[in-house]
């Protein structure tokens, strides 16, 4: 791996990302209705007064020159004007980038702190009850309905415990670390629950694939001890299917967890999407899509980096 | 998720039901406790805190910003920063031209102070309709601007507002909202001025910290000008903190584990569930938005059919509708709900549930049934597309009903369910053979948006002339009887003609703690936030 190829590939990364701006912008203008359709059940929002918040949007503009007039402001600019809050985009979105990172970095460094040995425990004593147990619990990890989760837990630990706020970001004029913490347990616990299931299945099926290979056997008629055999020798090679997982996974932590934040109240990217597509905000719209796709492009490159790193025998040049 | 309160869809104006009086009379003026911090949620991510650019209804900034008048609990409408509501019997009220303009005299209220400490004046008054009508100025609630030609402050208590016409709604736009601060906004952009997040008004409340997506904190303002009966300063609470909670089950867990004191839009399916929790208590006020079935005068020959129409009406069983949705929903029979004393016509003609009749006024127009039960005239068969808004419960039980209740004089109907922005666009297109949903007024109730011919909400493509003339005379009355004759005639020729089928009309259901005291509901557009300075907490 070198610097060249790394250059390369994030050159490369411009023009996918205008062709996927170019996407984003026909198909959120395809869909029925627009950014001032929200006033229309208004009895007293005039038609005088919807034509001037056209004008001002530049909404009376050919879709094209839309277009155009949105990537100027994207590139050189600030992101454009929400039409919701008539506040720059990118402050819009820098508010809540905040919140949506805390949240959901904790998340996943909860859920590759669980899911990592998880699945190395589960593929190391396959077949046993030890695997059936942590199976059974994964698919009913990933079959939990986040929202009816978030409720029992808010049941338990908010009302019938009162150990922590059902909701919110932190106390109202207060937000002390501790405080903090206390509103995220459930939420980032919510958030990493079906991670870990699903991480920890990927996890267990590369290394139960690694742990059948010849070197593996060589290593324990060597002498080696199992951990040492796991941990040395099968865990960097069994990472490589995981780690493209694992890689899309962080990259979405950036478009928010619509759900969690909607039931725990966290102000976050999530929200912000939902507000903005229920008012068919499309500068706000279009700079959280961008911010998405960004991510993903992005963590693409990290895995191929990373496989490369975790694999000697894999090489760019 | 989000509701849709848009600010002027919701709710201007309405009473308080007998059982809320009945619980606010439970508690008269006691020894109020002073001090103390409620907490209410909010179901809307706060755009702006701009009463004029908002899209919503504007709860936190009627704790912050007043107007010179403001509608009560009765939706009538009691002086606020002006000293009395200018009528025409009061002189407040002069029409000239002939009666075609009218003048509207404000008499402000000496020694208002803003938050800052500046006095309020007329400046303000004339200031706020000027930067409001300003071209550069984006915003949602203009409405009003333009009827003013001039506007007179012949001294810094009296405003002399100049009208191109005679608008009976005056008293429901532009001043009413809020006053603008004319020495901290004059020569800014309203657009992007810091006043958005922070607005400065003269209210019991100021606004102490934004934080988006999260709360607005106020806190009382030492220097309000409204005293209580012994006069003691007024608010009495030192804070009001508004929290945002968008997720419906979490506003009621809030609710129970006390961390929320009042909740002010309980949906309907959760009211149930505050009902017996200790230290909670509901409160009932009706609402000003009602259900309706309306038919499409673009669609389907036979829904042109003055007999189909009636037979539909005839196959409705509003009970059954009501119990479908908790119980909560009232019946009507006129676009014009109840709570208009005013306008509201009780002579209206109605259709009362008759399957019988329905099948009979069918039977005669020639609609005979097919082999499936459906029936069908000259190669048209009565099988319609129904459109409701998908994700709403309650609507969507409704439309369950309705099928059910049509299928019983031989009508088809298919859902054909859409959401947000694609279900408004089908029902101002009039991408529908039937659509059932919910309209709502301001407190001075328009109704040709909606049955006028060139109505902005008239996606039915309905129209009759003779209807259209009786708006023309309605809307531009000031005179209270004639207002009342109109609006009968008006009543009776909706009902006569139906277009549209009135079903139901609602409450508001107000969740809140036992220990908070006069609080008076208030769902008219202005919120239940209009006038707070009096609630006080107890125990």
């Amino acid at each position: 791996m070198n610097a060249g190829y790394v250059l390369r590939r994030l050159l490369g990364a411009i023009p996918l990302l205008f062709g996927i701006s170019l996407l984003l912008f026909a198909i959120i203008h395809l869909a029925p209705g627009g950014p001032l359709d929200v006033y229309a059940d208004n009895p007293s929002v005039s038609p005088a007064a919807l034509e001037q918040i056209r004008k001002a949007y530049g909404l009376d503009q050919p879709v094209p020159v839309q277009y155009v007039l949105w990537l100027k402001s994207m590139v050189l600019g600030d992101w454009g004007y929400s039409i919701r809050t008539g506040r720059p985009v990118l402050q819009e979105v820098t508010e809540r980038l905040g919140p949506t990172l805390e949240l959901g970095g904790l998340a996943m460094l909860l859920s590759l702190a669980i899911a990592l040995p998880l699945g190395t425990v589960s593929a190391a004593r396959r077949h046993s009850l030890l695997d059936h147990v942590l199976t059974f619990l994964s698919f009913a990890g990933i079959s939990l309905p986040v929202f009816w989760l978030a409720l029992l837990l808010q049941l338990l630990f908010s009302i019938a415990l009162g150990w922590l706020p059902s909701a919110g970001y932190q106390t109202i004029g207060g937000g002390s670390f501790g405080d903090r913490l206390a509103h995220i347990a459930m939420p980032a616990a919510v958030l990493s629950l079906a991670t870990i299931a699903s991480w920890s299945r990927y996890i267990r099926s590369g290394m139960v694939d690694v742990l059948n290979q010849d070197y593996i056997r060589t290593a324990y008629a060597k002498g080696l001890r199992e951990p040492g055999v796991i941990l040395h020798h099968a865990l960097r090679n069994a990472l490589i299917p995981a780690v493209t997982i694992i890689a899309l996974d962080l990259a979405s932590i950036i478009s928010g967890a619509v759900i969690t934040e909607t039931v725990f109240a966290w102000p976050g990217i999530g929200r912000l999407f939902i507000e903005s597509m229920d008012g068919r905000d499309y500068p706000v719209l279009m700079g959280l899509m961008m911010l998405g796709s960004l991510a993903i492009v992005l963590a693409n490159i990290a895995a191929d980096l990373a496989y490369a790193t975790l694999d000697p025998r894999i090489r760019y040049d | 998720m989000t509701t849709e309160f848009s600010r002027r869809t919701a709710l201007k104006g309405a009473f308080i039901g007998t059982a809320a009086l009945a619980t606010l009379r439970a508690t008269p003026g006691w020894a109020q406790g002073r001090g103390g911090t409620l907490t209410a949620g909010l179901t809307y991510d706060i755009d702006t805190l701009n009463v004029y650019s908002t899209g919503y209804l504007g709860d936190v900034q009627a704790a912050v910003v007043e107007g010179l008048l403001a509608p009560n609990g009765q939706a009538e409408y009691v002086p606020v920063l002006a000293t009395e509501v200018p009528t025409l019997e009061n002189g407040g009220i002069v029409l000239t031209d002939d009666g075609k303009k009218m003048t509207v005299t404000y008499k402000l209220r000496p020694g208002v102070k803003w938050h800052d400490g500046q006095p309020f004046t007329s400046a303000d008054v004339k200031f706020t309709w000027e930067a409001v009508k300003n071209e550069k100025f984006i915003a949602e609630s203009k409405d009003g601007t333009e009827d003013i030609e001039s506007i007179d402050t012949p001294d810094e208590l009296t405003a002399i507002c100049r009208y191109n016409t005679v608008a009976p709604d005056f008293a429901s736009t532009l001043f009413t909202f809020g006053i603008l601060p004319k020495h901290a906004l004059e020569g800014k952009d309203l657009n992007t001025d810091p006043y958005n997040e922070k607005p400065l008004g003269t209210g019991p409340f100021m606004v102490k910290e934004f934080k988006r997506g999260q709360y607005v904190l106020t806190e009382r303002n030492p220097n309000y000008w409204r005293k209580d009966d012994k006069g003691q300063a007024l608010p009495y609470l030192d804070q009001l903190v508004f929290k945002i909670i968008p997720d419906s089950n979490t506003l009621m867990t809030q609710l129970k584990s006390g961390e929320l004191g009042l909740v002010v839009q309980v949906p309907y399916n959760q009211a149930k569930q505050i009902e017996g929790v200790a230290g909670l208590e509901t409160i009932k006020g009706p609402l000003l938005s009602w259900q309706h079935l309306d038919f499409n005068f673009k669609g389907p020959k036979s829904l042109q059919d003055l007999a189909v129409r009636q037979a539909i009406a005839h196959a409705m069983n509003r009970q059954t509708l009501v119990r479908a949705q908790g119980g909560f929903p009232e019946p009507i029979k006129s676009p014009v709900v109840p709570v208009f004393k005013d306008l509201y016509d009780p002579n209206t003609p109605d259709y009362p549930f008759d399957v019988a009749k329905a099948n009979k006024l069918l039977d005669d127009a020639g609609y005979a049934k097919g082999g499936d039960g459906i029936r069908a005239k000259d190669g048209e068969t009565l099988s319609y597309r129904i459109v409701v808004q998908a994700g709403r419960a309650d609507d969507e039980l409704a439309e369950q009903v309705i099928i059910a209740q049509l299928k019983a004089i031989g009508i088809a109907a298919k859902p054909d369910n859409k959401t947000g922005v694609a279900y408004r666009e089908a029902r101002y297109k009039g991408d529908y053979d039937l659509i059932y949903g919910r309209w709502i007024t301001s407190a001075d109730p328009v109704y040709s948006v909606f049955y006028g011919t060139k109505g902005a909400n008239n996606g039915q493509g309905y129209s009759n002339p003779k209807l259209d003339e009786v708006f023309a005379r309605l809307e531009n009355t000031l005179d209270p009887a004639e207002r009342k004759a109109h609006a009968a005639e008006m009543q009776k020729i909706l009902a006569e003609d139906l277009p549209s089928i009135p079903l139901t009309t609602n409450v508001a259901v107000i969740a809140k703690t036992t220990k908070l005291k006069d609080f008076v509901p208030n769902p008219t557009n202005m919120t239940n936030f209009v006038d707070t300075s009096r609630w006080h907490l107890e125990g």
